[in-house]
């Protein structure tokens, strides 16, 4: 519990450069990298190793998510539908146009991230409720498009893509998709990482604390969430365009599903939206789960039943996710980081008079009762 | 139309209607450059709703807002804060969830895509950020979240952010209100430091101790304009200030 008698003034600057935090998290790094590059080894048959992949689609789809989401705190049920057109753009631009596939898969991302500026021109003018249901509305629309214009893209008889390695046999293909899809994951990791700790970041997480007070502090709040929309609906793109090329099959009711934008938040905020590898672990965990109950239950609904226990558990109990709850358990059973006897009498009388006047202010203060963000809804 | 080439903030005719409330009705009002502009008035008297329209948080139906000799009316309120107009308001606002060290680097204002690109927490702003916070006392609080503080350390920290945009004019919405009387004379101290320094300053406020005494020009509010204005002596004693304030 901080408080202003509290020695726990050290900063950023004083810090040593390695902590045991810092070594601990290296070494988690390392562990996911290594687990990523073995797990195609490790697998024991093609079935999981499929179904790896399908968590790693879902790991990707939410880090991209995360990039609006997690920044800016605006909840998105709209990005399966963003995903949607990277695939019918990637499979399209195949079928239709005959561009090599990884060309259509870039050309498909950059299309959409292109569309993403006035689909977000349009929804970020918005805030709260109302832009979950205009997110919502962005995929019901591109349901009905794809479903009914049939000439074009196939409609409910789906769209067939053509492998990109047609003389790979079937674990090689899956083999070679998982690779493909942990580099495009390792790369949206990076970019969150970057923006996570620049200013266009701390821009953007003063816009999810409170849109109009950062606004007042001159962040321009509509362009920096415009361009994070962008980046993220590229990378939802590419994501769903890796997608058509290595399932091959693309139909418009699970392409345009809001179960699939539903299932990236759930994973989100169940990892930890503040969270570098919150989404990850999320999808890992609800994943997993939901590869899990198809297989044991196959066409009844008890997944979703399962789906939305989880959602209330995690809202109930862990609205910030999974990740720091955990950090917050292992916070309690650690010691204090310096106890009384650490601080000498010389440093206490210092530390009296820097902050005396705050003292004084304190007592007769009320404890801080925070305001309530607006991810509350 | 030609603009004088004038100094500071003024407003020509700023009406604000909410439904049938008419909450500014035609206020004009030319603050003093380089001095502490006081604001005062009854509660409703539009005080509040001005200072929205100044900044560009609501849209004025009619009238307008220049700066500098420059039309600020219908500029993005990130844009008035860049023409060097910063402002705290009444309900003190800060990020919640972010430490003291974030709160007040979120008003650094980079250029450019390379410009924000860069690490947020690089030593010269960290530095200057902690400059702020050990100017207003808080220093000790760097990497508390907002969330963690009090009433008065939350106002000293808003203040922060806004000073660290570095505004040549800063609008303070009731600085004093429900802080104690240690921290009152702080809050005082420190408007006629930074207002030495070179800085205008327009503080709504309702502790008239406060107001009298550090304020060198004080406009009157009532029912959407001003009713009078002056230094602090003759508005003591201005009729039409005892009435809208008593009620006669």
């Amino acid at each position: 519990m901080p408080s202003a008698s509290d020695p726990a003034t050290t900063s950023a600057a004083r810090r040593p450069a390695v902590t045991p935090a810092r070594a601990a998290r290296g070494v988690l790094l390392l562990l996911v990298v290594v687990a990523a590059l073995s797990f195609p080894s490790l697998a024991p048959n093609p079935y999981v190793l499929s179904a790896g992949i399908l968590v790693l689609n879902y790991a990707l789809l939410s880090t991209s998510w995360n990039f609006v989401g997690g920044f800016t705190g605006y909840i998105s049920l709209g990005h399966g539908a963003l995903a949607g057109l990277g695939a019918y753009g990637t499979g399209l631009l195949v079928t239709k146009a005959g561009l090599p596939s990884f060309l259509a898969l870039l050309v498909a991302a950059l299309v959409v991230a292109a569309l993403a500026v006035p689909i977000g021109y349009a929804a970020l003018r918005v805030r709260g409720a109302s832009f979950v249901i205009v997110s919502i509305a962005l995929v019901l629309v591109l349901l009905l498009v794809f479903q009914s214009w049939a000439s074009f893209t196939g409609g409910s008889r789906g769209l067939t893509v053509p492998r990109p390695f047609p003389d790979l046999l079937r674990p090689e293909h899956h083999r070679v998709f998982w690779f493909l899809f942990a580099g495009l994951l390792a790369l949206a990791l990076l970019v969150w990482w970057l923006i996570d700790r620049s200013r266009f970041g701390l821009g953007l997480k003063a816009i999810r604390e409170d849109e109009d007070k950062a606004e007042s502090l001159g962040i321009p709040t509509f362009a920096y969430k415009l361009v994070v929309f962008v980046v993220s609906a590229g990378f939802t793109a590419a994501a769903g365009g890796l997608y058509a090329l290595w399932f091959g099959d693309l139909d418009p009711v699970f392409q345009f599903s809001i179960l699939t934008g539903s299932y990236l938040v759930l994973m989100a905020l169940l990892g930890g939206v503040r969270s570098l590898f919150g989404p990850l672990l999320g999808a890992l965990v609800v994943g997993t789960a939901l590869e899990y109950f198809k297989v044991e239950y196959g066409s009844t609904p008890l997944h979703l039943v399962a789906t939305g226990l989880l959602l209330a558990v995690v809202v109930l109990f862990m609205p910030d996710g999974v990740l720091p709850a955990v950090a917050a358990g292992i916070d309690r059973f650690r010691p204090a980081q310096q106890s009384i006897r650490e601080v000498t009498a010389a440093e206490l009388r210092e530390q009296r008079a820097g902050g005396a006047a705050a003292e004084t202010e304190l007592a007769g203060a009320r404890p801080g009762g925070a305001p309530a963000t607006k991810e509350g809804a | 139309m030609s603009e004088r080439s004038e100094q500071g903030l003024r407003t020509e005719g700023l009406t604000k209607a909410f439904g049938g409330v008419v909450a500014l009705d035609g206020a004009s009002v030319a603050f003093r450059q380089g001095q502490v502009n006081a604001l005062i008035g009854p509660n409703g008297s539009g005080k509040t709703t001005f200072f929205n329209c100044v900044t560009g948080m609501i849209r004025a139906d009619s009238g307008r807002t220049v700066y500098h000799g420059r039309n600020i009316t219908r500029a993005a309120p990130h844009a008035i804060a860049h023409a060097g107009i910063g402002r705290t308001f009444q309900l003190c606002r800060v990020f919640p969830r972010m430490s003291a060290l974030d709160n007040v680097l979120a008003a650094v204002r980079p250029v450019g895509l390379l410009g924000r690109l860069r690490g947020a927490r690089n030593r010269a702003e960290v530095d200057r950020a902690r400059g702020w916070l050990t100017r207003l006392g808080i220093e000790h609080l760097v990497d508390v979240e907002a969330r963690n503080m009090s009433w008065g350390q939350q106002k000293l920290l808003e203040l922060a952010g806004v000073l660290m945009g570095d505004p040549e004019t800063v609008l303070l919405d009731e600085p004093a209100g429900g802080v104690n009387p240690a921290l009152l004379d702080r809050i005082g101290g420190l408007v006629r430091e930074l207002n030495a320094e070179g800085r205008t300053f327009v503080i709504v406020e309702h502790n008239m101790d406060l107001v009298m005494s550090i304020s060198d020009h004080i406009v009157v509010f009532d029912r959407g304009r001003p009713i009078a204005e002056g230094p602090p002596s003759v508005i003591r004693s201005d009729e039409r200030v005892l009435g809208a304030y008593l009620g006669v």
